[in-house]
């Protein structure tokens, strides 16, 4: 009978047949070293036998710990340098690109809220200034009060017939500080878009051409990893972001949402209401595909988009009218999100 | 104030007709998720809210807990580690062995485990059990609470690696892991069946009971390992 072998994070252990121990050669007790085979052990799991000496008396045995103590305090040492440097080495492309997706968001719930307080303040002083947003932030930035607005502006006539309340110097400065901090929020804004682009280009070629930059690292983030999003099922991408409509599908009798985070892909936002759900699936399958392509070659292969082009014009084709619903066929501008209660739609998704 | 020690180490305080629950701290003056310290004749006490804890719901649901001072303990799903602050305080002459698979909460953890002495952190899966068996040693219990949906076969496998004859399992089950969808009693049934019958090892479950108002659809569990003797 072969010998069992079992790693122990202090040594290697051979066993017999009914797990008793034959013979244990110990590990350097370097508490970094041993802490790089315990991660290591973490990533390539061993056949484990169910029969195997306890861990401890081993050690204490072979004199590789002399007290019970020395044992709990080495082994402490050893692992929580061990998870220490799993942390750190978790910080990967992708998981910087979901920092970077979850930092815009903030950024643009900020910028907005912000941004209304700005436009209703300074509506106080100039309300007939039609701007709202970064436009507004700009301009006061650059002026403050009505009163600096040089003549020659086409904005001047406005600013001097303005039945805006005069603004005290007090108050102008303290607009222009928020102005200037919504400014460059707007400016950080950019700096991540072009974070994302560029290193979405590295990380995912190919995820990019099919659907672009944005929609590509809003799928990762949402997926969790690269990893995890090409592991989904197209089915599931196809809906990803949309999960209060497919838990309300599952539990309800509501439709099944069509598309989640992909809608925002023009191929889909520009389709007519009828052509949107096979137009997501064609999309959301090349997306998994892409995705699949990225996280285990990292090649770009354009056939992907160019088959996908090819399916998107034959579904495009093959449905150029509305269909005709039987009780009452009204044209729907919109479509798509609207809930059918008691009845399911034939073939849609 | 008065003190009643309701378990080993788990003790409630009587505090301005306000009952709480409590543990004694074994790193007096350092508080670590924010919880009250309250000083009683010489000896700090952690409170232990019983809605951010199962275990402590477990407790005030009336379960026998089976942790004694010097037990060693395989804790699945350690999280931030609010709870495993409270076992290893508990444990002031054993050890705790602290699984959790997220890096972003090991972090947490982390930061627990340089405290306190008697904490072992491992970053692994606790669904492969194969992967941390280098570090754990037998343990006296398994406290399971991990949001997965195969949490009966999770404790099992831990089980049949880790658990000392006659161990004992402390589980905490969460129906919307299980299924988002149907009735938690119906969950429940399930898994409590799944891990009387479903595997090669057998448990005996001594208490179960569902842990509202501290947590809805969760059940806690306590089983005893059931070892063959013909073996």
């Amino acid at each position: 009978m072969a010998d069992m072998e079992f790693t122990a994070w202090f040594g290697k252990l051979k066993l017999g047949d009914a797990g008793e121990l034959e013979d244990c050669s110990l590990f350097d007790k370097d508490p970094e070293k041993l802490a790089g085979l315990v991660v290591e052990l973490h990533g390539n799991v061993q056949d484990v036998p169910l029969q195997r000496p306890d861990l401890r008396e081993v050690a204490l045995e072979s004199c590789f710990v002399e007290l019970d103590e020395d044992y709990d305090v080495l082994l402490r040492d050893v692992c929580i340098r061990a998870a220490k440097s799993q942390i750190s080495q978790t910080d990967t492309d992708d998981s910087r690109i979901i920092q970077a997706v979850q930092a815009l968001d903030d950024i643009d719930k900020n910028v907005n809220e912000l941004s209304e307080r700005l436009f209703e303040w300074y509506g106080r002083y100039f309300p007939e200034l039609e701007m709202t947003g970064e436009e507004l932030a700009r301009f006061i930035s650059a002026y403050g009060s009505r009163a600096n607005v040089p003549e020659g502006h086409a904005l001047s006539e406005k600013a001097s017939q303005s039945m805006g309340a005069e603004l005290s110097f007090a108050d102008e400065e303290l607009l222009r500080a928020l102005a200037n901090n919504i400014c460059s929020l707007y400016d950080t804004r950019r700096y991540i878009e072009n974070y994302i682009n560029t290193s979405m280009g590295s990380v995912a070629p190919n995820l990019c051409n099919i659907t672009g930059a944005s929609i590509g690292a809003r799928l990762i983030s949402m997926a969790g990893s690269l990893q995890k999003l090409a592991a989904f099922p197209s089915s599931t991408v196809q809906v990803i972001g949309a999960s209060r409509a497919l838990f309300k599908h599952l539990r309800s009798r509501a439709p099944s949402p069509k598309h989640g985070t992909i809608f925002n892909n023009p191929v889909i936002k520009n389709a007519p209401w009828w052509q949107r759900g096979k137009l997501a699936r064609a999309l959301a399958a090349k997306i998994s595909l892409a995705a699949r392509t990225d996280f285990y070659s990292g090649e770009l292969s354009p056939s992907i988009k160019e088959a996908l082009d090819k399916k998107l014009d034959s579904i495009r084709q093959a449905n150029p009218n509305p269909p005709k619903r039987e009780p009452k066929a009204q044209p729907q501008g919109k479509g798509g999100k609207k809930t059918h209660r008691g009845k399911r739609k034939g073939g849609k998704r | 104030m008065s003190v009643k020690e309701l378990s080993r180490g788990i003790y409630e305080l009587n505090l301005d007709d306000r009952k709480m629950l409590a543990t004694r701290n074994i790193m007096p003056g350092l508080s670590v998720y924010g919880e009250r310290l309250i000083v009683d004749d010489g000896t700090e006490y952690r409170q232990w809210e019983p809605s951010r804890s199962k275990l402590g719901a477990m407790v005030l649901k009336n379960f026998e807990i089976p942790l004694e001072p010097d037990s060693t303990v395989l804790y699945l799903g350690a999280a931030s580690g609010t709870t495993v602050s409270h076992v290893s305080d508990m444990l002031t002459d054993g050890l705790v062995y602290a699984v959790e698979f997220s890096p972003r909460t090991m972090r947490d953890l982390i930061q627990l485990c340089d405290q306190r002495p008697n904490i072992i952190p491992i970053l692994a899966d606790a669904n492969k059990p194969q992967s941390y068996a280098h570090i754990v040693e037998k343990v006296d219990v398994i406290f399971q609470d991990v949001a997965q949906p195969n949490q009966a076969e999770i404790a099992a496998i831990n089980s049949k690696y880790f658990l000392e004859e006659h161990g004992h399992l402390m589980l905490s089950i969460k129906s919307r892991s299980i299924d988002t969808v149907a009735s938690p009693k119906k969950v429940f049934k399930e898994e409590v069946r799944k891990l009387e019958s479903d595997f090669d090892i057998e448990f005996e479950v001594l208490q179960r009971k569902e842990l509202d108002p501290f947590h809805e659809d969760h059940l806690g569990l306590v089983a005893r390992m059931f070892v063959d003797d013909e073996d």
